[in-house]
């Protein structure tokens, strides 16, 4: 079962990310991105890792694509002229599912000549508290390190976005 | 199998219970709206002379809803446009996949717990859940490509985006006292108590947080005070403007189960989900049979109570209108009766010597009505706030979920940590 879901969900995920690359509208490849991180945590999921499966949904696919979304809505209306000749709506699932299956399929397959690959984990692998064991302590130094690059970024963004006002420390 | 038979029926009956809890809210929230403001509410619709105080229109709603011609305008963006309601009504009823609605049921010496899904992470589960519906509001707006929904999708992304990291916040400190992220843990965790009288609520131990995501879920839920995505005076009627039909109804049925949903979320995080104040499981087990006695009793003195009001109005009100109408007053006084003499009839069966296992039957039904009175106490609270409290500005709203709630969730964590780390009860 875990096999299938690894493999199905991997292959979901490639779908998306093939997807996002054809798309001609920005905000249609925003959501196959989406798409790509949904199927993304279903790996995690199947790799009995639930925290970061679901941390995976919560901040990329809820969070950091809904701003990414935000902007691209508010600088591109939703007809643009190229995605007129696009295909209407009857076709859409017609192209878009049957991939959709085969995928699925190939996943099923491989699933079945890899279930071995997918070594079983000990209990309480991958649960916020052995998470947090980790992040908080063997790899505190990287983890304090890597809040302060965000914060310096944070930082930066403003700076450079705010160049015509004044700044108080400018 | 069994367990795949075990989680359908757990499936079926929330799903059930979610959706024939909408069209009892829309009664409510119009009826409520017309006592609040000193109306009758809709009382027209009937079947057959009867208008159960309103309770008819739902049903008539649901008619005018399918039957209604869809209109889309044709400058949408025709696959997402169609992708949005149905993406606002998936999110809306996948949290409560992760809600307690029981402890446990024994069938047949077979313990099943009363979740569908008993997730290690249940608490990101449904914030994850909550982040995703933005999706479907923002696309709703976006794909009409109209002004006025785009102007709502906007609003509602910067609202749901600011007020999660609140609701977030607020969770946080349960998880700190309860030292786990499995919602079934922190139902369980409520009913101890404190001081040996307090029950140990999640509203008694973090009021504050209660406060901050109470307000949170209003805003999650965009109902009043937070309802700027589709405030009528500004953009018409937000980001489902351009929707007609059963897509329209998607979005308000959505917005129903969000109720719902958010209503369940309030009670099982800080108000004990099913635990019964007072009552704990053994004590619920032991004393079936008198308890049992006590629930017959009450519904035949409430059922003949209604069925007096009903004869009342019988008398008073005869030949009244001089149509099926008249009836009403009749078949109402008539059905109390019956279930006064069904009642009567239970308690024939000499209920108090209720045997072990139906002992156990009974206590977890107890639970489970627990557990939805109070999801119809908050439902009702929502509807209540609606027509109590005025819409927010939206600078107003802006301020209030960042410079005055995140500051106070903040706080409200550290305050919770030290004191956990001072009494050194934390996990």
């Amino acid at each position: 079962m875990e096999a299938f879901l690894f493999f199905s969900c991997g292959a979901l995920m490639l779908l998306g990310g093939v997807m996002m690359v054809l798309q001609r509208s920005a905000v249609v490849a925003a959501l196959w991105l989406v798409f790509a991180f949904i199927a993304a945590s279903g790996v995690f999921a199947a790799l009995s890792a639930p925290f970061l499966a679901i941390m995976q949904v919560l901040v990329y696919a809820g969070a950091i694509m809904v701003l990414f979304l935000f902007v691209i809505m508010m600088l591109q209306g939703p007809v643009l002229e190229g995605e007129r000749k696009r295909l209407a709506l009857p076709m859409w699932p017609a192209v878009a599912i049957p991939p959709v299956a085969v995928l699925v399929l190939v996943g099923s397959w491989l699933s079945r000549r890899h279930a071995e690959a997918l070594p079983v984990q000990p209990a309480g692998f991958g649960s916020p508290g052995q998470v947090a064991d980790l992040l908080l302590g063997r790899y505190l130094l990287a983890f304090e390190l890597i809040s302060i690059v965000l914060l310096v970024a944070i930082i930066g963004a403003l700076a450079l976005g705010n160049r015509e006002r004044k700044l108080p420390w400018s | 199998m069994a367990i795949v038979l075990e989680s359908l029926a757990k499936i079926v009956f929330m799903f059930l219970l979610i959706m024939g809890m909408v069209p009892a809210l829309i009664w409510a929230e119009r009826k409520g709206a017309a006592y609040i403001q000193d109306r009758t509410g809709p009382n027209r619709a009937s079947i057959g002379g009867v208008r159960l105080a309103g309770l008819v229109h739902p049903i008539a709603d649901v008619l005018k809803l399918v039957f209604k011609e869809d209109i889309a305008p044709t400058h949408r963006h025709r696959a997402l446009y169609a992708l949005a309601p149905w993406l606002v009504m998936t999110v809306a009823v996948s949290t409560y996949a992760v809600i307690p609605f029981g402890d446990y049921l024994t069938i047949a010496g077979k313990r099943i717990p009363l979740v569908v899904a008993d997730l290690q992470v249940g608490l990101l589960y449904v914030l994850a859940v909550a982040s995703l519906g933005t999706y479907g509001i923002v696309l709703a707006g976006w794909a009409a490509n109209n002004k006025f929904t785009f102007l709502g999708g906007i609003r509602a992304t910067a609202q749901m985006i600011s007020y999660e990291i609140n609701m977030g916040l607020a969770v946080m400190g349960l998880m700190l006292i309860f030292g786990s992220l499995r919602i079934t843990d922190i139902v369980a965790g409520q009913g101890g108590m404190l001081f040996g009288w307090l029950p140990m609520w999640g509203v008694v131990l973090q009021p504050l947080g209660f406060v901050l995501f109470i307000t949170s879920v209003y805003a999650e839920t965009n109902r009043n005070p937070f309802d700027l995505p589709e405030g009528e005076s500004e953009i018409v009627a937000g980001y489902h403007l351009e929707y007609s039909s059963l897509k329209f109804a998607l979005f308000f049925m959505a917005e129903y189960c969000h109720m719902v949903v958010g209503a369940a979320m309030i009670s099982a995080l800080y108000f004990g989900g099913y635990q019964v104040p007072w009552l704990p499981r053994p004590m619920l087990e032991k004393h079936a049979g008198l308890l049992l006695l006590i629930v017959l009793v009450a519904t035949i003195a409430a059922s003949l109570l209604f069925a007096v009001l009903f004869m009342r109005r019988v008398a008073r009100e005869r030949g009244k209108f001089g149509d099926a109408r008249d009836r009403e007053p009749k078949l109402g006084a008539g059905f109390w009766f019956l279930v006064a003499a069904a009642a009567a009839g239970a308690l024939a069966l000499r209920p108090w010597e209720i045997g072990p296992a139906g002992a156990g039957v009974f206590a977890s039904l107890f639970q489970v009505g627990a557990f939805v009175g109070k999801v119809v106490f908050f439902a009702w609270l929502f509807i209540w706030v609606r027509w109590t409290l005025p819409r927010f500005r939206y600078d107003q709203l802006m301020r209030l979920g960042w410079k005055v709630m995140l500051p106070l969730g903040l706080a409200n964590l550290v305050v919770t940590a030290l004191v956990l780390a001072a009494v050194g009860s934390g996990k």
